[in-house]
């Protein structure tokens, strides 16, 4: 385990292969585990979930963001990635994280992280902007101009090559029903929701952006729903 | 799960959020389009990957479905055009 201040990385084992945990905040804060979105949106949304995580840290919380098999610094391919390998590994991040903190955490997830969230054991649960599986497939095959049947085994949409199975499985995800739940989205959305925040949608732009503003926005009303469990 | 829009207004507003989003524009600048104003092959934003994410995002935030072969040059030569498409989608 390394550490500078209170960034650190740590592992979890996922499947008999170790995976990569970023921590933001001191280890013996209130745990918080977070999911991000899949594919492109994942990297263009990087800078706003490190900014969202620093701003929960000072506030007493430990921030945790694991990279799933076949992404971020894993070491597997993703072509050899399963649906299931995604909620195995979101459950056992969540799992490791807990025996590190000996609670439960909270989970936050972002878009496509959201279809996995209800695979882990969590304290509350919170969604930003959660997306369809199938709405994230048919982005994935319209970035690629791929039409659905000309598709072949060992797919290669949008730069990214990944299993026929995985993709099949992302097209029938959809968020789980949980309680306790709190969903928040862009106030453009017209999406249900629990709350309404202005700001961009990043996952969208081609050239990653950050913004301070809705992660500051977004780390309040994380923070807030977490005492409201916590409360209850 | 959507709110069923019936405001051709909503349906303006939410688009230009969505072409904000998706081609990183100052929203003064999209907010200033009207029905003529170009857009595919008149930005150099709006790539195929722009169309892909455009078309996600109109379908998730309008709640509509937009099939491929409904997808053509003429529907997004300009704004007037993207916005006759997603009022007959989203106000049906």
């Amino acid at each position: 385990m390394t550490a500078v201040g209170d960034l650190g990385y740590d592992r979890y084992s996922t499947r008999n292969c170790d995976e990569w945990l970023m921590r933001i905040g001191a280890p013996e804060g209130r745990p918080l585990l977070f999911l991000a979105p899949l594919f492109e949106e994942m990297n263009r949304t990087r800078a706003l979930l490190a900014a969202t995580m620093r701003a929960l840290a000072p506030r007493g919380y430990c921030c945790w963001l694991p990279d799933l098999p076949g992404t971020g610094e894993s070491e597997r391919a993703l072509d050899d990635i399963g649906w299931d390998d995604w909620r195995d590994a979101a459950r056992d991040a969540a799992a490791a994280v807990a025996v590190k903190a000996g609670r439960s955490p909270a989970i936050a997830s972002l878009r496509g992280g959201a279809l996995l969230d209800d695979a882990a054991e969590a304290a509350c649960r919170w969604r930003f902007a959660p997306a369809d599986g199938a709405s994230l497939s048919r982005d994935l095959l319209r970035a690629s101009l791929v039409a659905p049947h000309q598709r072949a085994a060992g797919l290669d949409l949008a730069g990214y090559r990944l299993s026929e199975a995985l993709l099949d499985a992302l097209a029938k995800a959809i968020p789980a029903p949980l309680e306790p739940l709190r969903v928040v989205r862009l106030a453009s959305d017209r999406g249900d929701a629990d709350a309404k925040l202005d700001g961009p949608a990043l996952w969208r732009r081609s050239e990653p952006a950050s913004s301070p503003a809705l992660a500051a926005a977004l780390a309040e009303d994380f923070s807030a729903w977490i005492e409201q469990c916590d409360a209850s | 799960m959507f709110v069923a829009l019936t405001d051709a207004g909503d349906v303006d507003e939410t688009l230009r959020a969505v072409l904000i989003d998706v081609l990183g524009l100052p929203p003064e600048r999209v907010n200033a389009f009207n029905d003529k104003s170009p857009l595919f092959g008149a930005l150099p934003e709006f790539d195929s990957m722009a169309v892909a994410g455009l078309l996600t995002e109109l379908e998730e935030r309008l709640g509509i479905t937009i099939e491929d072969d409904e997808v053509d040059a003429d529907m997004l030569e300009n704004y007037g055009a993207l916005l006759t498409f997603a009022k007959a989608k989203a106000l049906r």
